[in-house]
């Protein structure tokens, strides 16, 4: 992560705005004014509490949701709005996402060969049926499942296992940029660590850029290169991991970094946490924006909160 | 510094491939349908029953020598209104012809008819309902043509067709579609748009999976349950639908075989000869009641919550 100067930017949200409306008269902005960068090769998190947009932002990526207003672009291409049926081919191989429920991600009257192969059926990404069944066996291989559970049905594996599986279908594809959505949080604790250890082979391997949407710090921490803090759909600060750690600056990452649970008995006594005063109230207006508090370290506020957070940092 | 506990206890080998191994048999939908469907024996015995009863329907009349527009026997006196016997199974009617022949043809044509129908109903039904389901545009307008569809009075429409298309097997199976498949499309939407937005059907999305693909492999296969209850429901309403519109007048016409029409004929003689009425009345019963039971175990049995 040290060599900031040389990166290349893999995705782009630009003034990004996702709302939904109920027949017109009620429209929920869901996401508003989202801007960040994701870089080649490193693991973007976007952390918030539920509700706070974070899913949506990973579903408008992937395109289940559209924008209404902004832009997203992957390697300079636009991949937002209408697209040709030659990009939109693109972008599906590409990005690929993996789901938070292993329970509800996988089609459970399927078999495991037809759910790994789906995405290989769709463009026909094989040179015969041999090639297919040795592509679905390299998959299951690179999971650490077997061979064997090629005909088997979803209802049989755990959810751990079930997990690998989304996985082996998502890369089957060869994807550049992964959106993982709370790829753990449905999973049991003790295989969380065997799921995040497996994604982040995977990312060595393949040379993948991960998306990691999570509401979990001390997963993020491990994991992530950068994070993105998401409060009530806008997004509140962004900087590299350590740094957040080290520096949290928005009096929302302040409040989230201190409810984080220690195990360790005596501090966890100890911990007071800081409660976010406008937890409900959108801190909002025209002279907000997202301003360089630290190196690489944004935070959004008016131009007299980003002198008093420099003040207080020095 | 070791102590004495620690000797008792080694590492033991740990094979992480093998901890993957599933132990389970293997599942298979279709094989556990079967298992649990011929598990009761009285499903069995029913099963074997329908079959008999139907497969005999369809052949007997081939084989009588029967046709509604013959009256060998109508100068007999002695041929008439003759009780059932071992001689005439069934006895004979009021011009002589044999009830056992005359009731098997009528629901040789009841079955025919309300088997095709239900075939072409359900196949129209699932694939614009999927499509329904599926569609928010098609749905915007699907509803209104429902609307309309629903609300048109069908004994109505089923007069002025069969006053328009003639009383044949083909315009009686026409009349029975032409409403009946609208149920179906819009029972099927609903199904579909239940399951429609759950994360799976997104991972299919993600990876590109065309909509009559999604249709197939990951709607349809969730619906085999509940299609197999509609058709279990369907095939014997549409037997007793046949028989009430040509009770009516408005089914079959004077020249086919029909266990309305021939219940509504032998309406009148209910009091001096009970059995001309009984007869293709409990035939009927027999027919329609055993295919509702058969459908329902069948249809218990495709739902994966009875397997074991």
């Amino acid at each position: 992560m040290s060599e900031t100067t040389n990166r290349e930017v893999l995705l782009s949200l630009r003034n990004v705005e996702i709302s939904f409306d109920n027949g017109g008269k009620h429209k929920f902005k869901a996401v508003q004014d989202a801007n960040f960068d994701i870089y080649r090769g490193e693991t973007f998190a976007l952390v918030g509490e539920s509700g706070s947009g974070k899913t949506t932002i990973g579903r408008a990526i992937m395109r289940i949701n559209e924008l209404s207003a902004g832009e997203i672009t992957f390697e300079g291409k636009r991949i937002s709005g209408k697209l040709s049926k030659q990009e939109d081919i693109d972008v599906i191989r590409n990005i690929q996402m993996i789901f938070q429920d292993p329970a509800a991600s996988l089609n459970e009257r399927a078999t495991i060969e037809y759910i790994i192969s789906e995405g290989l059926y769709n463009f026909h990404l094989y040179k015969n049926e041999e090639d297919r069944i040795a592509k679905v066996d390299r998959a299951l291989e690179e999971v650490g499942l077997l061979p064997e559970h090629k005909s088997r049905y979803p209802h049989e594996f755990s959810g751990g296992q079930r997990q690998r599986v989304g996985i082996a279908r998502a890369l089957i594809m060869e994807p550049k940029l992964v959106v993982a959505d709370e790829p753990i949080s449905a999973l049991d604790v003790s295989i969380r660590a065997q799921v995040l250890n497996l994604m982040n082979k995977l990312k060595n391997e393949k040379a993948l850029t991960y998306l990691f949407i999570a509401h979990d710090l001390s997963v993020v921490r491990f994991i992530a290169d950068r994070i993105a803090v998401i409060h009530l759909g806008r997004i509140v600060e962004i900087a590299e991991t350590e740094e957040l750690f080290a520096y949290p600056i928005h009096p929302y990452t302040v409040s989230l970094l201190s409810a984080v649970p220690m195990p360790d008995p005596i501090i966890e006594k100890q911990r007071e946490p800081i409660v976010y005063a406008d937890a409900l109230e959108e801190k909002t207006g025209p002279d907000y924006a997202m301003r360089e508090i630290r190196p690489e370290h944004y935070v959004y506020c008016t131009p007299e909160q980003a002198e008093k957070y420099r003040k207080n940092l020095d | 510094m070791a102590r004495e506990e620690d000797n008792l206890f080694e590492f033991a080998d740990f094979d992480e491939k093998e901890s993957e191994h599933i132990a389970a048999p293997r599942y298979s939908y279709w094989k556990s349908v079967w298992h649990t469907f011929f598990h009761s024996k009285v499903t069995i015995f029913l099963s074997v029953f329908v079959i008999a009863l139907v497969v005999f329907a369809l052949i007997q009349p081939l084989t009588s020598g029967y046709s509604p527009t013959d009256a060998p026997n109508i100068n007999n006196a002695e041929m008439k209104y003759l009780p059932p016997s071992a001689e005439h199974i069934f006895g004979t009617d009021n011009i002589g012809n044999e009830v056992w022949n005359v009731v098997w043809a009528g629901a040789r044509n009841s079955i025919i008819v309300s088997f095709v129908s239900t075939a072409i109903i359900m196949t129209i039904g699932i694939l614009v309902g999927a499509l329904w389901g599926f569609s928010k545009k098609m749905d915007r307008w699907m509803i209104e043509v429902y609307n309309v569809v629903s609300n048109v009075p069908y004994l109505l429409l089923a007069m002025i067709l069969s006053y328009v298309l003639g009383a044949g097997l083909g315009s009686l199976i026409f009349v029975m579609c032409c409403i009946d498949w609208i149920y179906v499309a819009y029972f099927i939407r609903t199904q579909v748009m239940i399951i429609r937005d759950r994360e799976y059907n997104l991972a299919s999305k993600c990876l590109g999976t065309k909509t009559f693909t999604m249709i197939m492999k990951n709607i349809l296969p969730y619906l085999v349950s509940v299609i197999v209850t509609y058709i279990a429901r369907e095939i014997p309403a549409l037997i007793s639908y046949e028989v009430f519109l040509s009770y009516m007048g408005l089914g079959l016409g004077t020249n086919y075989a029909s266990l309305g029409r021939t219940i509504s004929q032998y309406r009148s003689y209910m009091t001096g000869y009970p059995h001309l009425f009984w007869i293709p009345v409990l035939v009927l019963a027999a027919i329609a009641i055993s295919l509702y039971v058969v459908g329902q175990k069948l249809a218990d049995a495709t739902d994966p919550r009875t397997h074991r």
